[in-house]
């Protein structure tokens, strides 16, 4: 006989977690009680927000289900924000929560809320248990929908006299589901529509999403990119997809983009995009998003068809299969010779991220930053300007090394993101990019830094104001700067001191000289290489703003590159 | 005003997360009716929607794990009640020679 805590946590090794997120509570105390022995190893975050943004990290990082655990009320709704962020950027991730005894569901127990309901809007899939004999058969569910298909977020909801109840446990179950019947893989007439679209294409261009990444086709992707030929852009999730120093590849994409991706998707008339929502931050005014162009749409989820600017071609289905479809058959099309366009999209008058190029400091210190890093780093960015100016600045090819917040834009999302990647990655640079604002958001978690000794380098963007909103409340505000002074900020480096992390700090003088001097350069070097944490504290000017910038409502072609007051 | 079936497997929330997608969008539901259909549950719903949506509803619902199919139509006022007037809503990739693909080709 086993209790239904034990049953949960064979059920959750089975299918291959040794690793949760979580912060223990009443309701769930059952499952906590059972951990001692099962195989499943708890990393205790110092609030719940931090157990799942960590639970994201390192499933974005591994690919592999996440699992954050929190107790019912509280701490269940504390979860919400990570569960929403992990709908938004397609994120394995199982939440399993405490609940109040069955008897009492519904009686506004102590500490009960309906987090079924709470979450039902954000989950994937979830599911309230009812019985301990239907605990093997959720489970197995719940990570199947959670890393099938789209990824996304799940809820498991257990009544605490569930996780205390005993029966017999006869072993795991695995989950089949049962075929709809609609759900036909793209068959291979697609690619003779594309190349038929290519055939007659003048200008076209490809887009590379988050999509390409989850399929696991980045190779495919990369090789098909080679033959195709033709300039290629990032969403910020595609950052790491294609290879940098592809000639063809001009960057991020959208609001922040730079000016010859956003340029040439303004120009194209052939738009291929492998993966990716197309939402609004790629956009800009949807009514006038490629305005000239058709456009073919490689993607998993059906549900991201249509849902801003119409396609002329979907493609549906896991890129892993239709790429190569595709490419089998563009390899014995013939098709125009793009190298005049090529040439413009691609040439040296647009490669410029900004006129002013790197006079910015910010951006200096970002880029020595970048340029340090040992190979394979992986960078977790916050929410925020520093975010937009890490995300242009990132120049290496590796499809995990960039993660962020992106859909739901969540501050807060680096320290506990960065503890989940550096225990997936332990001996891997991790370096976590935040701002003044976002860092205070979960500033807690630099207790769990610190108690698991993890080698996480944390740099503060300091600027003293919730930048990114200062920046738009400059802009098109007439400087109404309401509620975004921080200039009251606290010491980071004697917070730091407090968790008994090493922190410095660095001001922006230190990059007046470019390339930096020696002392500055092996100070940064001596912070990416320490063997624990470490925080960089590095003091932006206070109203320095990100530019190439798309006004909201604008379209691509109307970026600004200095203030516009 | 359009009207939607939608068969799906009666599992926890599969209801309420159909109703969603469309209170989500700040919709109307006019008309609501769920009932059990063979071996599946069935829901017929009646809303006041822009030609978008509608492919962004049935999309979002063929999104939800449990439903297994989505029809749409317009008002069976408007035409009937006859079971022609029922277009099915697969999202389907285009093909050569799908509709969709013919535009792009045009």
């Amino acid at each position: 006989m086993l209790k239904g805590a034990d049953i949960v946590l064979r059920c959750v090794r089975a299918e291959g977690v040794d690793l949760v997120f979580g912060y223990p509570g009443g309701a769930i105390m059952p499952l906590y009680d059972a951990l001692d022995g099962s195989g499943v190893r708890h990393v205790l975050t110092r609030h719940e927000q931090g157990a799942v943004f960590a639970a994201e990290g390192f499933a974005r990082v591994t690919g592999k289900v996440g699992v954050a655990m929190a107790t019912s009320g509280p701490g269940a709704t504390n979860l919400v924000t990570g569960i929403a962020d992990a709908k938004m950027d397609s994120v394995p991730l199982v939440c399993i929560t405490g609940q109040v005894r069955t008897a009492m569901i519904g009686t506004d127990a102590f500490q009960e809320t309906d987090v079924f309901g709470v979450t039902l809007s954000l989950t994937k899939w979830s599911r309230l248990v009812r019985t301990i004999e239907e605990i093997p058969e959720v489970i197995a569910e719940g990570f199947y929908w959670a890393r099938s298909g789209r990824p996304g977020p799940v809820v498991i909801d257990i009544p605490t006299d569930i996780l205390k109840a005993k029966r017999e446990f006869s072993g795991p179950v695995q989950f089949t589901p049962l075929a709809r019947p609609a759900d036909a893989k793209a068959e291979g007439a697609f690619s003779d529509a594309i190349v038929a679209l290519l055939q007659q294409a003048e200008r076209p261009v490809a887009l590379v999403g988050a999509g390409a990444k989850l399929s696991g086709a980045i190779p495919e992707l990369r090789r098909l990119l080679d033959d195709l030929n033709v300039p290629t852009f990032a969403t910020v999730h595609g950052l790491g997809a294609v290879q940098p120093q592809s000639p063809y590849y001009l960057g991020m994409v959208g609001m922040h983009g730079t000016r010859a991706a956003n340029t040439a998707l303004h120009e194209t008339d052939l738009l291929m995009v492998f993966g990716a929502r197309l939402d609004d931050r790629v956009t800009g005014d949807p009514t006038r998003f490629a305005p000239n162009a058709k456009i073919v749409h490689f993607e998993i989820d059906p549900a991201q068809l249509d849902r801003v600017r119409a396609c002329e071609l979907p493609v549906i289905g896991n890129l892993a299969d239709t790429i190569p479809t595709f490419h089998a058959v563009l390899r014995r099309a013939s098709l125009p010779d793009w190298s005049g366009w090529r040439a413009v999209a691609c040439g040296q008058e647009r490669a410029e991220l900004d006129p002013r190029g790197l006079a910015q400091p910010t951006i200096r210190f970002l880029d020595e930053l970048f340029s340090r890093l040992p190979e394979n780093s992986v960078i977790i960015a916050d929410v925020g300007q520093h975010q937009m100016w890490a995300a242009q600045r990132y120049r290496a090819g590796s499809p995990r090394g960039f993660i962020t917040s992106g859909g739901l834009g969540a501050m807060g999302f680096a320290l506990p993101a960065a503890v989940g990647v550096q225990l997936a990655k332990p001996d891997t640079c991790v370096l976590c990019v935040s701002g003044d604002g976002g860092f205070q958001m979960n500033i807690q978690e630099l207790a769990t830094v610190r108690r698991l000794n993890l080698p996480v380098k944390m740099v503060i963007v300091d600027n003293k104001y919730l930048g990114m909103v200062r920046q738009w409340q400059q802009l098109f505000y007439e400087r109404n700067y309401a509620e975004t002074d921080l200039s009251d900020n606290p010491d980071f480096v004697d917070i730091a001191k407090a968790y008994k992390i090493h922190g410095w700090r660095l001001n922006e003088a230190a990059m007046a000289e470019y390339p930096v001097s020696a002392e500055t350069g092996d100070s940064i070097d001596n912070f990416l290489r320490s063997p624990g944490p470490e925080l960089l504290v590095f003091d932006c000017a206070p109203e320095a703003n990100v530019y190439p910038m798309v006004p909201a409502g604008a379209a691509l072609s109307e970026m600004v590159f200095e203030d516009i007051e | 005003m359009q009207v939607f079936h939608i068969r799906y497997r009666n599992a926890q929330g599969t209801l309420m997360r159909i109703l969603n997608a469309v209170s989500r969008r700040g919709l109307d539901l006019t008309s609501v009716h769920a009932e059990a259909a063979a071996q599946d549950h069935g829901v017929t719903l009646q809303l006041e929607v822009t030609q978008k949506q509608v492919g962004q509803l049935c999309r979002e619902w063929y999104a939800i794990v449990d439903v297994i199919e989505v029809r749409s139509s317009a008002s069976l006022r408007e035409h009937g009640d006859q079971d022609g007037a029922w277009a099915p809503h697969p999202p389907a990739s285009a093909s050569g020679d799908e509709p969709s693909a013919r535009a792009a080709l045009a």
